[in-house]
């Protein structure tokens, strides 16, 4: 799965333009990384012009990231 | 045969310059059409260089009222890594740098006035469909709220970059890397331009993109730039190798005497496509519009203007689908997207060659071609003339053949 870090987030949607699993979603104001579907591809990452995600292979629930991930963007479940 | 009972006769999804435009021709004609728009407002964030050309509008019909744009444009000036540069000012170059979250409002207010609703924070979640399995509503959620439905007999898609209904609709619209250019921009302040958008070519400021400088009014400018996706120059989180724009666009900006030193209002920046449109356009009952069908120019990565034109064609067809009550694919085929591939879709395939062509040169090969071509030469290149100025460019670097050979009559 992967995290997005919203401070620093410009909202451009690129992250969810590129993700072939439709993992990354526009919702409310803010960008939902939904990861039962992610593949951990990484192609969001390369395309963010921001550089606020990051990928962490095999994660697949935001309970099981390190304790320094960043948790603001992760969809809330 | 029994009708469904709709509750409208077209959802367009996205208040964008695609969706707004479709929304006003439906609506002239007496349509009763609903355009929802996931954004708390629409226009907001922006995410472009806000750039629109004088032909675009012309083409249109419609007249910019003195509030949507920030200041006119009188042309371009193309900068070569060398600093060679050429000027092209004429009358077709003329054009304007809108204010986006201003032009879209502006341009949505114009379907409203004609009868259209619109609907902002307004989320299409999913599809609905009727008995027989055919697309035939939208399921909406206002700001999050619990979801509902709303039919139609005609679902459009104007979703732009993101495009999630339209992937739920079947259309392939997820991008690749390669066919994107990842792009950050800074609104700064104060930049002496000569209203002229200024365009930086070299592959150390930006590789297989470029710097552009759009002015804007009191000494303003749109600093921005556009790298390609797949690059693999700069380490990004996770340790994966990617491009990373703002790492260019902020040194190039400390190289830059005349920036170096001005403040930025406005951090924005997206991912725009640069590859060519998508391959269908229409299905059952279901239409894409715009950037959300990647019709946009390959060259520059500009979609309103196309985003506008495309709104003209698919209305179009929507009329004719209307009077005929068939929304089949074949019907929406027709009228909208034959019709398109044939008019503007022909103009972007040669845009799109020159794209590919220009990320394999040099800045070597790039100064060359600075050196030899003249200002009048710009505007043949643009229209997708480049016989002639391949001609020329091989005369004196022959070794350029194996590059630009795509480009000529009979080439790749």
């Amino acid at each position: 799965m992967i995290t997005i870090k919203h401070d620093g987030c410009i909202f451009c949607v690129g992250c969810s333009s590129v993700c072939p699993v439709n993992a990354i979603e526009a919702v409310g104001t803010r960008m939902e990384h939904f990861p039962e579907r992610c593949i951990d591809c990484g192609l969001c990452v390369k395309a963010c012009p921001a550089n606020v995600i990051r990928l962490y292979k095999g994660v697949k629930s935001a309970k099981d990231l390190p304790p320094d991930a960043d948790r603001t963007g992760n969809a809330q479940r | 045969m029994i009708m469904m009972e709709y509750d409208h006769d077209a959802i367009i999804i996205g208040g964008g310059p695609a969706g707004a435009t479709v929304a006003r021709l439906l609506a002239r004609e007496g349509k009763d059409v609903l355009v929802v728009d996931k954004r708390k407002e629409i226009g907001v964030p922006v995410r472009c260089g806000e750039a629109i050309g004088v032909t675009d509008v012309q083409k249109e019909g419609i007249g910019l009222p003195r509030w949507v744009y920030s200041t006119e444009v009188r042309g371009a000036k193309l900068i070569a890594p060398n600093g060679k540069s050429i000027t092209w000012v004429n009358e077709s170059t003329k054009g304007w740098i809108l204010e986006r979250k201003v032009f879209d409002k502006w341009l949505c207010e114009l379907a409203v006035e004609k009868g259209a609703t619109v609907k902002t924070y307004t989320r299409a979640i999913g599809l609905t469909k009727d008995d027989k399995g055919r697309i035939s509503g939208v399921k909406l959620s206002h700001g999050g709220r619990d979801p509902f439905d709303v039919s139609a007999p005609l679902i459009i898609s104007a979703e732009g970059m993101e495009s999630m209904m339209a992937r739920a609709m079947g259309f392939k619209t997820v991008h690749s890397l390669y066919d994107v250019d990842t792009c950050y921009e800074y609104e700064m302040k104060p930049y002496d331009h000569d209203n002229l958008i200024e365009l930086y070519f070299g592959n150390s400021i930006a590789p297989r993109g470029y710097v552009w400088i759009f002015p804007k009014n009191e000494k303003k400018a749109n600093v921005g730039i556009g790298i390609g996706a797949n690059l693999t120059t700069s380490e990004k989180q996770s340790g994966i190798k990617g491009a990373d724009p703002k790492r260019y666009l902020d040194s190039y900006i400390a190289g830059n005497p005349r920036l170096k030193d001005a403040s930025t209002l406005l951090d924005f920046g997206g991912v725009i496509s640069v590859g060519a449109p998508i391959d269908g356009f229409t299905k059952d009952n279901c239409m894409v519009v715009g950037t959300a069908a990647k019709q946009v120019d390959p060259i520059h990565g500009g979609g309103i203007s196309l985003a506008i034109e495309c709104g003209y064609f698919a209305a179009n067809a929507a009329l004719k689908a209307f009077e005929k009550k068939d929304f089949s694919k074949s019907m929406l085929y027709e009228n909208y997207e034959k019709p398109w591939r044939s008019k503007v879709g022909k103009g972007l395939t040669s845009r799109l060659l020159l794209r590919k062509v220009m990320e394999k040169l040099s800045d070597d090969d790039l100064d060359h071609i600075f050196n030899t071509l003249k200002d009048d030469d710009l505007p043949k290149v643009m229209d997708g003339d480049f016989a002639p100025v391949v001609a020329k460019l091989l005369a004196k670097r022959p070794q350029l053949m194996g590059v630009l050979s795509a480009l000529m009559p009979g080439g790749r």
